[in-house]
């Protein structure tokens, strides 16, 4: 899995560098709004599509990049999210859980859209949207031109995912 | 003591913004919520409020509408933006529209404080 050629050439990035802005963003957002230290593991040389007993948070950016960042936590993970944010117990997935994704995925796309805009009005964010199932798959991240970066919180695991396209 | 209203589509940042307030030590008295800048202009209509917090990035009125709307009703109060839009060009635009200033997503409550402890 690698950052699309067309992506790097026109943004003046390297693969590395667009890793450093998604770990370092996904890391202020834990630190500042979700109260936890996380840490970065290397990024995955296969694709994942398909998850089991999780949710995913996912922003769409349209414009001179269009895209999807996502990120994809264990369902008891997402509670635990959801209880440091709201500050309070949380022990079903609904729509604070839902919502608390969505909002963790807009933030970081609002780092990623910072990273590749000139100023703000070439690149539009969507809405949110936010997956939860025992099984499902997602196809954006069938193919190479993505990157993927998992992160721990103890003996947690979760992801976070950018695909990245240049158009024309 | 100043009523705060804040406009955001997400229930969690409402609640964070909300809490936040409350933990930066602001003179804040009741706190007014509102999902996009329609259910804004709706709840500025029905309350009296010293202080908008709005996202940009919303459904069905975005805050750049909500802003413009916000002035062409004649209303001064003072609306700082919350959102995870960095970009120049589009803080700009909010600030053309009547925004008062910015603060950009994720924040903490000290950050609130310093933008927010002169207009409360």
């Amino acid at each position: 899995m690698t950052l699309n050629s067309e992506v790097a050439q026109s943004a003046h990035l390297q693969e590395a560098d667009l890793r450093g802005y998604v770990i370092h963003a996904t890391k202020e957002v834990f630190a500042t709004m979700v109260m936890m230290e996380v840490e970065d593991s290397a990024p995955l040389q296969e694709p994942i599509n398909k998850f089991h007993c999780s949710i995913t948070g996912m922003v769409g950016l349209a414009g001179t990049y269009t895209g999807i960042l996502s990120i994809h936590c264990p369902k008891h993970f997402a509670m635990a999210v959801t209880s440091n944010m709201l500050g309070m117990d949380v022990d079903e997935v609904g729509e604070d859980v839902n919502d608390a994704l969505g909002e963790i995925a807009n933030m970081l796309g609002g780092y990623v859209k910072q990273v590749l805009s000139k100023g703000g009005l070439d690149i539009s964010l969507s809405i949110p949207t936010v997956i939860s199932g025992d099984e499902y798959t997602i196809n954006s991240f069938t193919d190479s031109d993505c990157v993927l970066i998992p992160f721990t919180f103890g003996d947690e695991t979760f992801m976070v995912g950018l695909k990245l396209s240049k158009e024309s | 003591m100043a009523n705060v209203l804040i406009v955001d589509d997400s229930s969690t940042m409402r609640k964070i913004i909300s809490r936040s307030l409350r933990q930066a030590g602001l003179a804040v008295d009741d706190i007014f919520e509102a999902g996009d800048g329609i259910e804004g202009l709706n709840a500025l209509a029905g309350n009296k409020v010293d202080l908008i917090l709005s996202d940009i990035n919303m459904p069905n009125m975005d805050g750049l509408e909500f802003i413009k709307a916000v002035r062409a009703n004649g209303n001064a109060v003072p609306i700082v933006m919350i959102t995870t839009e960095g970009g120049e060009d589009i803080l700009k635009e909010a600030m053309s529209s009547g925004a008062s200033d910015s603060i950009k997503k994720p924040f903490t409550p000290d950050q609130l404080n310093e933008k927010l402890g002169g207009l409360l």
